[in-house]
């Protein structure tokens, strides 16, 4: 496969670092201002297989040492690939040229940054067509639905600037596009039952609104790697009829469950905790709990480390969250399913939720709205659920006015009301049940007396 | 909560139905049962409970015994040959009487651990009290005790609760061990299962004393980031005085570094320690340093650094006493279990014990009191270390050593009574002649047995020799080791389950066990962090995970230094001593808590198949020696984990070795459809005794295979197995179509080479099952 390339090709070579005084040259980084990766889905006619170009200094060509600017333009073409998947197959570049021994790849899109080894440069990589090379043999044999790719490097400082901005502006067209896109413009959503593996009765879905439990599969690549393997892991599921628009559940969506999960699951919403929550398997990134005494959701993610407000810490709900199972109140979410503005929509979205932490609520801060993003309270401001009450009320949050007349919690049982029966003799006294099993019961002197009606408390 | 030994009397009880007065209850237990987890079906299991999973794993990996002698003479019929198809005066055969020797073995160290955690926990409990809550990672873990859980069925709250547990281990080891009387079990495979329920046991007992002890001393908390302790002989600061630690069992040094605190101290004391009373003082306190594993006793006391030595239990060298007195500094056995003929002096006043030790006139004493040895230790060393002046017995320089080494006659007998059969005659030959790099060189190699000495009719020191000879090697050892972390967190563990099935992780590695080691301590620290950077998650304890630091890469960098301390794609994972193994078992099972909420309580078998089927772990113990050791093996076996050994694991006297090569030996029900498919010979092995390191690394990169493995994470597993096999075999391994169940399995990079060779071997193609080895866990459809 790769003979004719002088280094070793291999996924071993995945995460190797280039230090600087190994480097040969340096590609983008933080020395340079302009750089970028990018593909391109064009027509067939326009895309010559194989061919790869280099506008400007080859490696042989450069400094030894210095750093210089780069633009890898991707361009590929095939009778089922679609625009809409140009970030997922963009993604690859960064895994296919770290497999390149002594060729480190860091980050993607405006912000990348590569390195090429003093060692691999001495072995013979010292041109960009080897790059090349190696890429278009991955992309043509690991996704059999691009037919035709042709690859740009370009590391000449004045050419690369059109071509930077060009690329900045679709990728902003692209994130506009991602944002945009709701669950009623697609006719398909995507499951994934990798998680089966561990969790037998998992399947995630996977919507443009409803991103995975993991935050590592989006709506895109579900449809990617569908398109590529539809006999695969992930797989398409047609959205079929929505029963449900409130709460998200669809015909689709619930056969799919169904027949997936082994009849373990049959019904599912997508935008609630209640009723029919979706599952999740362990590795979700948060949860949204309910907080019955304020009526609302507190969210926690995975790297909190404290007990969240109702006095549990992440690791103890998740062991109730977890499982592939539905759980109402405890459902395991990613952290871009919470920018989504389906985000547990039928249970009331943001107007429900009454804490997080306050690392996340921060970092979600422009997908909160503004009215709410206040009255949210943090760890910082309520460490109870009494403090939290409190906190609700004097920042008018929108639960407040779910709150009914308020019911008394019934009183602790202080004193130790004792229960004696024959047979098993179980015990229940201050708050713990006994149940005396085999137990050889000495009394200097046992009266049985007739049963008497029940005595007053208090006498 | 379970409490034992409970009274309750009752003045007056007045109910509906009767009224009772001055009753006195006795019970034997209370169960007070606050976890609302319905019980599993086998808590508490006994010798035979188990039997039927036992035999199902060992009808896969059948005993390949290797028999290390052929004589039985443990009763006086015998001694009775074996050999062939003989049998024993008793009738009992030889692969029986193999099995039978691993089982005392495996009882030998369940009884260890278990005394072990048995003596540390009725300290804790005196010092702390049994309420004591047990803690061993605030919130972080949930599942605080997951062998305990599996095993008894009970959720321990505090330090009590751990008792039972014990208890149970006790009367357990008594049954085990009974079974190997002449004319008990005559079965090979049965005495196999018993060894399985042994190391079930040790685990029990590990976990007990590793959770009293995180908890009761405020050792590391899963902590991914505890701090780095000081490694090699080149840290201790000798212009102090020195104390040496031996052993596993923590409290007399934790009270010696509690008297050095209480008396501001603590900078005029080096305290050091070898084993795992090190590595557990290191997590008492991070300014305790190691010196290295069991290797470096013989070394380190002939040094003459340490100015008293304080041993408690287990790999403390029979002969500590003598080369103690060697270099004039007193020793104090601490432990009922290792009392070296010295005089008990547990109730004598500290002030004569040390004006004894100080004045020469005792060269070692038993105390069994802890705090009383932390005192006496630091004030000895105090008063001794003026006095003694670092006197060594190791030859005092260059010209010392020739002369030694000029009165070899090259006999050879020491090389024969070398167990790594180093060049000792032609290294000594050379350093007679003025040239020590012979020496130098074995040095690397040696595992400070000292076997080499007693046959030499010249009285050469030989292991002293390699010492000197190498003493500017010994000097250089200053390394660093990320001090014992405890358990896994829980979410450590949800955050790997992703990049498992996205085929980002391959497996996890632990290296655990002893330091007899074919070639020095630096191939386990090699292979550590190859498979770090192949992004495996690598686990160390004990022996292994000091080695694991002893070795610096260019940049000067210990593999602790190098990589992280999470559990997570090319961390290096320090769980702690030999007892912290039981977090490493216990992060498998709770992979089935936390992504398949499977229950744990009492709920061993279906865990095992969980953990057999699905969790691509493997356990490495390089330089296994110890019966321990054999004990922790059979732990991981019966989870379904395999282990690989170093060369000295064949004297463990058989391998549980899978038969890839027999189709029919590969089935797994397929819990979805309930048919019995193909499942690959994965994990191909149980127990696997590797030659070299080369072979060690492939084999581990082929173990963490498991039938459920997603594509993804098959093609990566692959990778590593394929291109370890390239690079230390040589070319592709010729069973890789045994491994490839679809196409979307084929490594990438690799996919033209592969597909040629599974084209050679006529491959077919083959689902990938929801794998079990239970009948009973067949999906059953809900109703309606
Ligand atoms: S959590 Fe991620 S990997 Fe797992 S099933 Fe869901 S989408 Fe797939
Ligand atoms: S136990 Fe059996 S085999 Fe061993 S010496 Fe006695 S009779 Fe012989
Ligand atoms: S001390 Fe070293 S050289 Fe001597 S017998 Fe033991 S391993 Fe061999
Ligand atoms: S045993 Fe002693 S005399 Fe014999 S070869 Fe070894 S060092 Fe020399």
């Amino acid at each position: 496969m790769f003979e004719n390339i002088p280094v070793e090709v291999g996924l071993v070579h995945e995460g190797e670092r280039v230090r600087k005084n190994d480097m040969q040259v340096e590609l983008g980084g933080p020395s340079e201002s302009e750089k970028f990766e990018i593909v391109r889905v064009l027509p067939m006619d326009q895309v010559t297989d194989g061919k790869i170009e280099i506008i400007g200094p080859d490696l042989s060509e450069m400094e030894p040492g210095a750093h210089y600017p780069i633009g890898i333009l991707v361009e590929v073409a095939g009778t089922r690939i679609e625009t809409d998947l140009e970030g997922v197959v963009e993604r690859r570049v960064h895994e296919y040229a770290n497999y390149i021994e002594g060729f480190m790849h860091l980050n993607q899109r405006y912000d990348i940054w590569i390195r090429l080894s003093k060692k691999s440069f001495k072995k013979g990589l010292t041109s960009f067509t080897l790059i090349g090379r190696v890429m278009h043999e991955l992309f043509r044999n690991e996704l059999p639905i691009i037919e035709r790719v042709q690859i740009t490097f370009i590391t000449d400082w004045e050419k690369i600037h059109p071509l930077y901005a060009e690329a900045m502006a679709t990728y902003e067209a692209r994130d506009a596009r991602a944002r945009g896109l709701s669950d009623d413009d697609v006719d398909e959503f995507y499951g994934c039952a990798l998680c089966q593996s561990f969790a037998p009765t998992h399947v995630c879905v996977i919507t443009p609104q409803r991103y995975a439990n993991c935050g590592a599969i989006s709506w895109f690549d579900g449809r990617a790697a569908a398109g590529i393997d539809p006999k695969g892991p992930i797989f398409a599921i047609d959205k079929g009829e929505c029963l449900d628009r409130e709460n998200g559940e669809y015909t689709g969506i619930n056969e799919s469950a169904k027949k997936r999960s082994m009849g373990e699951v049959d019904r599912v919403y997508l935008y609630s905790a209640f009723g029919y929550p979706h599952t999740s398997c362990g590795c979700f990134e948060g949860i949204a709990f309910y907080i019955p005494e304020v009526d609302g959701f507190g969210i926690v993610h995975r790297g909190f480390r404290q007990v969240t407000v109702n006095g549990l810490a992440f690791s103890t709900m998740a062991d109730s969250t977890a499982g592939g199972r539905q759980v109402e109140g405890f459902h395991g979410i990613s952290i871009e399913y919470m920018r989504s503005s389906k985000f547990m929509h039928a249970d009331g979205g943001y107007n429900r939720v009454v804490w997080m932490p306050s690392e996340i609520k921060e970092r979600l801060k422009e997908y909160i709205p503004a009215e709410v993003y206040d009255a949210i309270a943090t760890e910082k401001d309520a460490e109870s659920v009494a403090d939290l009450k409190t906190f609700l009320e004097t920042h008018h949050h929108p639960v407040v006015k779910r709150w009914i007349k308020e019911e008394e919690p019934a009183e602790e049982t202080t004193g130790a009301p004792v229960v004696f029966s024959a047979g098993d003799i179980p015990v229940t006294m201050g708050g713990f049940r006994v149940i005396l099993k085999n137990a050889k019961i000495t009394a200097e002197k046992v009266i049985i007396l007739p049963v008497k009606p029940p005595v007053q408390k208090g006498r | 909560m379970s409490r034992k030994g409970v009274n309750i009397k009752i003045k007056e009880l007045n109910s509906d139905i009767a009224q009772l007065r001055d009753i006195s209850l006795t019970i034997g237990a209370i169960n007070n049962d606050t976890w609302d987890e319905p019980m599993g079906p086998t808590p508490f299991p006994s010798l035979t409970t188990l039997r039927n999973w036992d035999l199902t794993l060992l009808n896969r990996y059948k005993p390949f015994y290797l028999p290390f002698c052929d004589l039985c003479c443990l009763c006086t019929y015998g001694k009775c040959d074996l050999s062939g198809t003989k049998r024993g005066a008793c009738g009992i055969s030889m692969p029986a009487q193999q099995s039978r020797t691993v089982l005392i073995t495996a009882c030998i160290g369940a009884s260890t651990h278990c005394g072990h955690a048995r003596h540390l926990l009725d300290h804790l409990i005196e010092k702390y009290g049994g309420d004591f809550l047990i803690n061993v990672g605030d919130t972080g873990v949930e599942v605080e005790a997951p062998v305990i859980r599996l095993v008894c069925g009970i959720k321990p709250v505090t330090l009590s609760d751990l008792e039972p547990v014990l208890d149970y281990c006790e009367n357990q080891i008594t049954q085990l061990l009974a079974v190997t009387h002449t004319g008990q079990e005559g079965y090979q495979l049965d005495f196999e299962s018993k060894v399985l329920h042994a190391g079930m046991i040790d685990q029990l007992g590990m976990e007990v004393a590793d959770i009293a002890q995180i908890s009761a001393l405020g050792f590391p908390k899963a902590d991914p980031e505890s701090s780095l302790a000081d490694l090699g002989l080149g840290t201790v600061d000798t212009g102090k005085p020195v104390i040496l630690v031996i052993g596993h069992n923590v409290p007399p040094s934790t009270e010696i570094i509690d008297y050095l605190q209480k008396k501001s101290l603590t900078s005029d004391v080096e305290v050091t320690g070898i084993c795992c009373t090190a590595l557990d003082i290191t997590r008492y306190s991070s300014k305790a340093k190691i010196i290295g594993p069991i290797s470096w006793q013989l070394r380190y006391i002939r040094s003459g650094i340490p100015d008293v030595v304080v041993i408690d239990e287990q790999c403390v060298r029979a002969d500590t006493l003598q080369e103690s007195a060697h270099i004039r500094a007193p020793l104090i056995a601490t432990s009922e279990k290792n009392c070296l003929g010295l005089p008990d002096r547990t109730d004598d006043p500290v002030d004569e014990i040390v004006h004894d030790f100080i004045t020469g006139k005792q060269t070692g004493a038993l105390i069994l009191d802890p705090v009383k040895v932390g005192e006496v230790a630091v004030r000895t060393s105090i008063g001794i270390a003026p006095l003694r002046k670092k006197h060594k017995t190791l030859p005092k320089d260059t010209d010392a050593i020739i002369a030694l080494a000029k009165k070899c006659t090259q006999c050879v007998l020491c090389r024969r009574a070398c167990p790594n059969d180093l060049p000792l005659p032609a290294a000594i030959k050379a350093a007679a002649q003025g040239n020590l790099s012979g020496l130098d060189e074995i040095y690397d190699d040696c595992l400070g047995c000292g076997r080499c000495e007693p046959p030499c009719a010249q009285k050469i020191p030989i292991h002293s020799l390699i010492v000197a000879a190498a003493g500017k090697k010994t000097r250089d050892e200053t390394y660093c080791i990320r001090t014992g972390r405890g358990a896994i967190q829980d979410v450590e563990i949800r955050k790997v389950g992703g990049p498992i099935v996205l085929g980002e992780i391959p497996g996890i590695v632990a290296f655990v066990g002893c330091a007899n080691y074919p070639k020095g301590s630096r191939e386990v620290a090699e292979m550590c962090m190859e498979f770090a950077k192949r992004r495996y998650i690598v686990c160390t304890s004990g022996c292994s995970a000091m080695s694991a630091g002893m070795y610096r890469n260019e940049d000067g960098k210990t593999a602790y230094e190098q990589y992280s301390g999470h559990f997570e794609a090319g961390g290096i994972v320090n769980v702690g001593s030999c007892v912290s193994n039981a977090h490493i078992a216990g992060a498998a099972i709770k992979i089935a808590s936390i992504f398949a909420k499977r229950p744990l309580r009492g709920n061993y078998e279906e865990i095992a198949d969980y953990v057999y089927n699905r969790v691509g772990a493997v356990g490495v113990a390089w330089g296994a020696m110890s019966q321990k050791a054999a004990a922790i093996a059979a732990g991981f076996w019966r989870l379904g984990i395999p282990v690989v050994v170093g060369p000295h694991g064949t004297k463990y006297r058989r391998m549980l070795l899978g038969r890839s090569d027999k189709e029919e030996d590969w089935y797994v029900y397929d819990a979805r459809t309930g048919k019995k498919v193909y499942g690959g010979p994965v994990p191909e092995h149980l127990f696997f005794a590797a030659e070299t390191k080369e072979e060690a690394m492939v084999m581990i990169a082929k173990l963490t295979m498991r039938p459920n493995d997603t594509s993804k994470g098959r093609a990566n597993k692959l990778a590593n197995y394929i291109d370890l096999h390239k690079r230390l075999v040589g070319g592709i391994p010729p069973d890789v179509h045994l491994f490839v169940r679809t196409l979307s399995d084929v490594p990438l990079t690799m996919k033209d080479e592969i597909v040629t060779h599974l084209h050679d071997h006529s491959w077919k193609e083959n689902p990938i099952p929801d794998p079990t080895l239970l009948k009973r866990m067949i999906h059953k459809e809900k109703e309606g």
